[in-house]
């Protein structure tokens, strides 16, 4: 079934000869990524840098990213899953349907360079972008390509990992993961986690209107989710955390102006390769942390009589062994 | 033969999850111990007679009327018994189901009959996503059981199903089949894109011309022999698919050689 | 967080093996948190027919961490199928199972008795995450092995027969991940693993490098270790892990040692004969027999229950070959420099005969290592199986007709390769408090811990004395924590804060200089970022070394 084969960034500078770029525009988006840990930095097994590697690009179109690339494949819009999916067939030596190939806007020769190179390369990295995990397919489109890695690792030394958006996005999944068994898309309306993206997951409640009030931290949702989505936070009580005024922060009942975390409030931030790295404050604030506002807010929720959890019924999710031991 | 019937009189601003909504915890009780039934609005332990009026005392037999597009997990687990539905169901109806028959009249959401193991599914409207699907990171979807609609479905139809029936007489959106280990999909109206993808085993079967993934190759036409029963048994339910030499045949197809996998799509190609 | 109110538990049959105590009935005083010889006055519980342990300690387990981390988010099919644990007024609610959240985490330690616990693998580049992992595991007392066996700038350093630097480093890496001990995993196998490669013999020059070879990081290691004073020895995983014959390996690992301290983990997975996955077998006889001579030694079991589980292991070369074996779902994160990690789904199941031969050799070990102050209790927690599970084991091994009702159960053809069904033994209560409590906390070198002498830290459990076993250690009546009741007529109704242990052994200030460098070239965060920061250690408790001081 695959799986999630990652490293942390400092493997790809020491080591990776293959770094490719799918679905995303680095020079524009991440513009230190080449720099500081995949192209250029010589590395321990890399000494030469840029001349140790090669890059390929794979997008739908030419983005300024494609000039430092040594191979574009441009594909066919919504064509990145069957592509994933021929090179899955094509390197064990399965056959292909022809005709169907053309489609995807590579010719079979250059899939099988493709695949020759994945297979070739010493240590490679597919590092993919919202150009592919926010297309048609969507989380598909990602598994296809944590797939593939997984499956070069029975030739070769593969990764491959997400390029994340702004903020600490990573670090809201750790803690999630620790705290609550999944990485996103959780429930607690039951007094336990539960996990059920498309059912749980932020957008897809608002837009259906599943829920009755909204608390939004480190996040501009007005600015990028679809308008029955943005709709319907306007028309709820929405608390925001934020220094500044944002999109959401327009249209929400309440906007707390909070220090900015890592300039003027410490904390902790993961890289994209969930690498915790400490926030160091180098101003002061007049206002307060957004930790401090959540505990402020937590000790006046405290004094109202508590919300127990419902009891326990046949509950939703199924439920064969016992681990529950006190409590 | 007795019935309970419960009509909808509150509609649920927020999500209602009715779990017990289910012949086998109603049957043995009485009218007012259903009243009291538990049912969870948002994070709140509310009754079920502050959302139903509730007519009868527990039967095998649950008649419910109104709008239930949030109540979610009607049926949940249910062994025996049926369910009749006047309106429409929320999400996970019928999830986890072995036995006894549900039916809905108007659309179901998405999750209906999820990693099922029996039983049957009857949808007059049209379905959401992930029919008689896997949930997330599970192994398998539903592992047998028949799940019938009539219109359309959305995307990743019986995902990682096992064994079982799927038909659905609408189009159904990306997807179908996808992880696919055993079991039959039928698309009466065909799909959209990524049918079959990454399937391992099983059968999907379709009406309508598809737009196959380069995974998937030509091995030949014919008329399978099985078709002649499958066509019997869903006739039986109203849906009829061709089986005749003398009307066309089956366009098989197989892979999804990525994986590499051993699934068939069959395409109807009738006598032009 | 030290209790400031009295307790007396009287009328209780005592097993307090570190002070020879076995099964008297005697009272036992906590004062402020410390075990004392006597109170006036205070609360008193009246355990009359119950039997009194020193709180559990577990040598090796993965609670906390990156690698652990992974594996959640791997595995919400586990999450749904185990009893969740629902928010109440003084828990917090989460997910039990193969990986448990970190408060249910500690929720469920204490539902043993279990009060101490050994994290055994952290990179140092992600230990500030383990710190914050552990902060919210409430109740247990944590320590923590950084991993150093596959660390490229020790291993540079070691082939380049520069010793003493490399000890200044291993000191320096301890400090910098506010860890305890040091753990070994695969020695130069995981760093082969970044080549997509292995390290299978002992002499095996490590891919990547020029000459060091396996043996020589164990015994660098071990050398270092010992020199520094640590309070626990070298915690080794040994090479060749799960591979049938391994056996021939964990010999030589053993004279390897010879001259240093050291402790095995999870021997289990390194006792088997044969030469493939169709004639494997145990060789625990061959394994307890060797080991039984050799007194410097310490290990735990690591043993195998059958179930569902998740595999996590900085062995990555092991867990790639276990996906290709189950065809499943398959993590990995390599991480620079340092180690790596695999996890991997799995069910061990009775009929398999590779899993039944793995179930009986954990239990062969225990059964067969005559000093139970040497073998400690462990599941590896989760690879054998989670560590909730305890109980089962406990069960088997005390009771020597339900372990034959169990050997019913196996495939016949394992029958033949295992010795199991010819052992008697039965583990008393004495020695089970040993091989859960007070073996371990010596071995950890923790004077405070695993033993109800007076000084030492009052964390005791109390359980009901029946003849069911199992349910007995699974549901203590009370577990005091530091002289809170944490656990009361079997109901968790307090928790407290844990503390975090560590060691500072003594390093010369200027390898700094030697590492500042090295970082620049080959790492991806700056120097000042590396180091954790003392302040985020819950309840520091820095114990101390008695190894190079200048």
């Amino acid at each position: 079934m695959g799986g999630k084969v990652s490293c942390t960034l400092g493997e790809v500078k020491n080591r990776a000869d293959l770094i490719v770029y799918w679905g995303g525009n680095p020079a524009e988006c991440h513009p230190r990524h080449f720099t500081r840990y995949t192209l250029t930095q010589k590395g321990k097994f890399t000494p030469n840098g840029r001349k140790d590697r090669t890059m390929i690009l794979v997008d739908i179109r030419e983005t300024p990213s494609v000039k430092a690339a040594d191979i574009f494949l441009q594909v066919k819009p919504t064509k990145d899953f069957e592509v994933i999916t021929l090179l899955r067939a094509i390197i064990k030596g399965q056959s292909v349907d022809q005709a169907q190939v053309a489609e995807t806007g590579l010719t079979l020769e250059q899939l099988q360079d493709f695949a020759d190179r994945l297979k070739k390369a010493r240590f490679g990295v597919f590092f993919f972008g919202m150009g592919l995990s926010m297309t048609r397919g969507k989380y598909m489109n990602s598994a296809a390509l944590l797939t593939l890695a997984a499956e070069l690792n029975a030739f070769t030394k593969f990764v491959a990992m997400p390029m994340r958006g702004h903020g600490n996005v990573t670090g809201g999944d750790v803690i999630m993961r620790y705290t609550t068994g999944y990485p996103f898309g959780v429930s607690l309306t039951r007094g336990y986690p539960r996990f059920n993206p498309g059912e749980f997951s932020t957008i897809d409640l608002l837009i259906r209107g599943d829920c009755d009030a909204a608390l939004i931290l480190g996040a501009d949702p007005a600015a990028t989710m679809p308008q029955p989505a943005i709709d319907h936070l306007a028309s709820i009580p929405t608390i925001v955390l934020d220094p500044k005024v944002t999109h959401t922060s327009k249209i929400a009942r309440v906007h707390f102006t909070t220090a900015a975390t890592g300039i003027s409030a410490p904390g902790t931030a993961y890289r994209m390769d969930e690498i915790p790295l400490p926030l160091k404050p180098i101003l002061n604030s007049p206002y307060p942390t957004d930790e401090e506002v959540l505990k402020r807010i937590y000790r006046a929720v405290s004094k109202k009589p508590p919300l127990m959890p419902p009891v326990k019924i046949n509950s939703p999710d199924k439920l064969t062994k016992s681990g529950q031991k006190a409590g | 033969m007795s019935k309970t019937v419960l009509t909808l009189k509150v509609q649920p601003n927020i999500p209602l999850e009715a779990e017990l909504l289910s012949p086998d915890i109603i049957a043995p009780l009485g009218n007012q111990e259903i009243a009291a039934l538990p049912v969870i609005l948002g994070k709140r332990q509310k009754r079920l007679d502050d959302f139903f009026h509730i007519e009868g005392d527990g039967s095998e037999t649950l008649e419910i009327h109104g709008d239930l597009g949030r109540v979610k997990w009607i049926g949940r687990g249910m062994t025996r018994g049926n369910i009749l539905v006047h309106g429409n169901a929320g999400m996970h109806l019928g999830a986890y189901m072995k036995g006894g028959s549900i039916e809905v009249g108007g659309n179901a959401s998405d999750w209906v009959g999820g990693e099922m193991k029996g039983g049957s599914i009857h949808i007059r409207g049209n379905a959401g996503g992930q029919l008689g699907a896997a949930y997330r990171g599970s192994l398998s979807g539903m592992k047998g059981g028949t799940i019938l609609v009539e219109g359309t479905a959305g995307i990743e139809v019986g995902m990682r199903m096992r064994r079982g029936v799927i038909a659905v007489r609408g189009r159904v959106k990306d997807f179908a089949g996808l992880q696919m280990k055993g079991g039959t999909i039928v698309l009466m109206s065909g799909a959209e894109i990524r049918t079959g993808a990454w399937m391992v085993r099983g059968t999907i079967i379709s009406l309508e011309p598809l737009k196959l993934m380069p995974t998937f190759e030509f091995a030949c036409a014919y008329n399978p022999v099985f078709m002649g029963i499958y066509a019997k048994s869903l006739s039986s339910k109203g849906f009829n698919i061709p089986y005749k030499m003398a009307n066309g045949c089956y366009r098989r197809f197989q892979g999804d050689s990525s994986v590499p996998g051993k699934g068939e799509i069959l395409v109807w190609n009738p006598n032009q | 967080m030290a209790g400031n109110s009295k307790l007396r538990i009287t009328g209780a049959r005592v097993y307090d093996p570190a002070n020879g105590i076995n099964g008297e009935i005697k009272d036992i005083c906590i004062c402020d948190g410390k075990i004392v010889a006597d109170i006036e006055g205070g609360r008193t519980i009246n355990a009359t027919g119950m039997v009194v342990f020193p709180g559990g300690v577990d040598v090796h387990t993965h609670v906390a961490g990156a690698a652990l981390n992974f594996a959640r988010g791997m595995l919400p099919e586990d999450h749904r199928q185990n009893d969740p644990f629902v928010r109440t007024r003084n828990l917090r609610c989460g997910i039990s199972g193969a990986t448990p959240t970190s408060f249910v985490t500690g929720y469920l330690y204490a539902g043993l008795g279990y009060t101490t616990v050994n994290e055994a693998a952290v990179p140092i580049l992600t230990a500030r995450h383990t710190h914050e992992e552990l902060r919210d595991t409430p109740i247990v007392d944590k320590s923590t092995c950084v991993l150093m066996a596959n660390n490229e700038i020790l291993m540079e350093l070691l082939e380049a027969g520069e010793y003493e630097r490399g000890r200044d480093v291993v000191a320096w890496n301890i400090w910098a991940a506010k860890a305890y001990g040091v753990k070994a995993v695969n020695p130069g196998g995981v760093a082969g693993w970044k080549w997509g490669k292995d390290c299978k013999g002992l002499n095996e020059i490590v891919p990547g490098f020029n000459k060091i070879t396996p043996r020589q990081i164990i015994a660098g290691l071990a050398n270092i270790v010992d020199d520094l004073g640590l309070p626990h020895p070298v915690h080794l995983h040994c090479n060749n892990l799960g591979a049938p014959g391994n056996v021939s390996t964990t010999l030589e690992i053993m004279k390897i040692l010879e001259n240093n301290r050291a402790h095995l983990a999870h021997l289990q997975y390194h006792a088997y004969g044969g030469d493939d996955w169709f004639n494997m077998c145990s060789a625990s006889a061959k394994i307890a027999e060797e080991f039984n001579k050799r007194k410097n030694l310490t290990t735990d079991a690591g043993a195998v229950l059958f179930g569902n589980t998740v595999t996590i292991t900085a062995d990555g070369p092991w867990q790639h070959l276990l996906y290709k074996l189950t065809g499943k779902k398959w993590g990995n994160i390599d991480v620079e420099n340092e180690t790596g990690c695999g996890v991997v789904p799995y069910v061990y199941k009775e009929k398999n005969i590779v899993n039944a031969v793995q179930w009986a050799v954990g239990l062969e070990l225990l059964l067969l290592i005559d000093d139970p102050w040497r073998v400690f209790l462990t599941t590896d927690h989760p690879n054998g199986a989670a560590f909730w599970r305890y109980p089962e084991i406990i069960h088997l091994l005390m009771n020597a007709d339900f372990r034959r009702e169990q050997i019913a159960k196996l495939a016949p053809e394992a029958i033949g390769r295992i010795l199991l069904p010819e052992l008697n033994r039965e583990y008393t209560l004495f020695e089970i408090a040993i091989i859960t409590s007070a073996g371990p906390a010596r071995s950890l070198g923790l004077p405070h811990k695993g033993n109800l002498g007076v000084g030492s830290d009052g964390d005791v459990t109390v359980f009901s004395h029946t003849d069911d076993v199992a349910k007995m250690f699974a549901y203590p009546r009370y577990v005091i924590k530091g002289g809170e009741i944490i656990i009361e007529e079997g109901e968790m109704r307090n928790t407290v804060e844990g503390k975090g242990i560590l060691s500072k052994p003594f390093y010369d200030p200027k390898v700094e200089d030697f590492l500042r460098p090295q970082f620049q070239q080959f790492y991806t965060v700056s120097f000042d970022n590396y180091p954790v920061e003392i302040e985020r250690i819950e309840h520091p408790d820095i114990r101390p070394c008695k190894g190079v001081q200048s």
